[in-house]
């Protein structure tokens, strides 16, 4: 155990009560996800913790009931997630968001640079589809119903190792799209992973290939849950189940 | 470990009322909610809302905005209910963090705009309630018992974190108390309260 490990497990009891940082709590994911022994502990202060939250209940007002089923029979669910590699969104039904829909609308937020950066992600993602033909063709079909989105809002955040990153979501698509510039070309035993880090653990969104002048992307994001955060790591080549070191970016999370 | 001998009757994330076994139960509903079963969602409904309401009420305090918060993570139960997988934790557990972690970030954008004043002085009424349970039951009375085994500094430390939803640092500004040694602190405290409410998986 580095040091750097020890202090992390030291942050479980924060963790499990939600006192942490963005960063650290996607840090510290990162980190349980590579300790099988740390994540037992986990698992048991997590249900310790809830049950303080159990013995605090407290009887709803009836009419809350019909409402709240009713708003969720109008909302779609999002799609088990089969594989241990989500790569192939294609097959990843995007949820439609239902009529009841309470999440507020976001203001698109579209300056100059915004434009510019969603101007190159348009291009990048047509590059991408001759050259990968159908499968990709439809994730620039996506790609483009994300950053076309009245509700687009766009993200940017420096990469660690260099760059930047530009996340677009649209919360109405559920959807979002990560691209990047300026990357530093890694080893050939090394790849880009991108991730989804929601409430309940770590979701790949795939692999980032890095091409000329370090343009990267796009990878399509989702189906996207408010309070999902937007990692980057570095895994060995070809990608892991989960994140083995910490993020070189983090952006997010969505909601709010 | 004064409570090791009522371990067996334990369940995971044992539910504030209610039957033993609900707990299983609970899992396999949130199953047939993956598929869309409607009627299994109703069930998790009547399960868990009024735990949501319960902890939403604690951490954000103003009733609507709780209710608010409740049905928001119910609907997060419909929506990701394929997400649950009863290998990694109970079903309860796995609602309670969605729960809590929504009514902390709801809490925490309100806050921002509080001076720091005035959350010192909220703080403080944050933990003169902590003994305090809205509903009596059986497992609030456990709970409430199992709290007082922590250390004052344990209980002080989760505490202000769980019900307060403040963050680690926050809570080491407002006990004047290092960092590091709260971050020690909430997590001896958990253990202490996992040995003694028997939490086992």
């Amino acid at each position: 155990m580095t040091s750097d490990d020890h202090e992390l497990h030291t942050l479980a009891g924060a963790f499990v009560l939600d006192a942490v940082s963005d960063t650290e709590r996607a840090s510290f994911s990162a980190h349980v996800a590579g300790c099988a022994e740390c994540r037992a502990d986990v698992s048991e202060l997590h249900e310790a913790a809830a049950r303080l939250g159990t013995a605090e209940a407290v009887r709803p007002r009836p009419e809350l009931r019909e409402l709240t089923i009713q708003a969720a029979y109008q909302t779609s669910q999002l799609a088990p997630v089969t594989g241990k590699r989500t790569n192939d969104h294609g097959t990843r039904r995007p949820a439609r968001p239902g009529r009841l829909h309470r999440l507020r609308a976001v203001p698109a937020v579209i300056g100059t640079a915004a434009a510019l950066a969603i101007a190159a992600g348009i291009a990048v993602g047509t590059h991408y589809a001759d050259q990968q033909g159908q499968r990709s063709l439809r994730q620039a079909r996506m790609v483009s119903e994300v950053l076309n989105a009245p509700d687009a809002v766009m993200r940017t955040a420096p990469v660690s190792t260099g760059g930047m990153a530009i996340v677009v979501t649209s919360r109405h698509e559920h959807m979002g799209v990560f691209i990047a510039h300026g990357l530093p070309a890694l080893p050939r035993a090394r790849s880009y992973e991108v991730w989804l880090m929601g409430p309940h653990g770590e979701q790949s969104a795939g692999l980032l290939t890095v091409r000329a002048k370090g343009m990267a992307g796009p990878v399509v994001l989702g189906p996207m849950s408010p309070g999902d955060m937007v990692g980057l790591t570095v895994e060995p080549a070809g990608g892991s189940l989960r994140p083995t070191s910490a993020p070189v970016v983090l952006i997010g999370p969505t909601s709010r | 470990m004064t409570d090791g001998d009522q371990r067996h009757e334990s369940v995971p994330g044992m539910p504030a009322r209610g039957a033993p076994g609900q707990a299983l139960r609970l899992d396999e509903l949130l199953t047939a909610v993956a598929r869309g079963d409607e009627r299994a969602y109703e069930a998790v409904y009547d399960l868990t809302s009024g735990w949501v309401l319960g902890v939403a009420r604690r951490v954000v305090r103003d009733p609507a905005l709780a209710e608010e918060v409740m049905q928001e993570v119910l609907l997060d139960v419909w929506r990701r209910a394929s997400r649950f997988d009863p290998a990694l934790g109970s079903g309860a557990t796995w609602v309670m963090t969605l729960a809590h972690r929504r009514a902390v970030d709801r809490v925490r954008s309100e806050r921002s705009q509080v001076s720091r004043e005035r959350r010192a002085a909220t703080a403080v009424i944050d933990y003169d309630d902590v003994t305090e349970t809205v509903e009596a039951s059986l497992d609030a009375e456990r709970v409430k018992r199992c709290l007082t085994s922590l250390t004052e500094l344990q209980r002080e430390c989760v505490s202000l974190a769980y019900y307060g939803g403040y963050s680690y640092r926050e809570v080491a500004e407002l006990l004047s108390v290092p960092a590091g040694t709260v971050k020690t602190r909430m997590r001896d405290g958990l253990i202490r309260l996992r040995d003694c409410l028997g939490v086992q998986r």
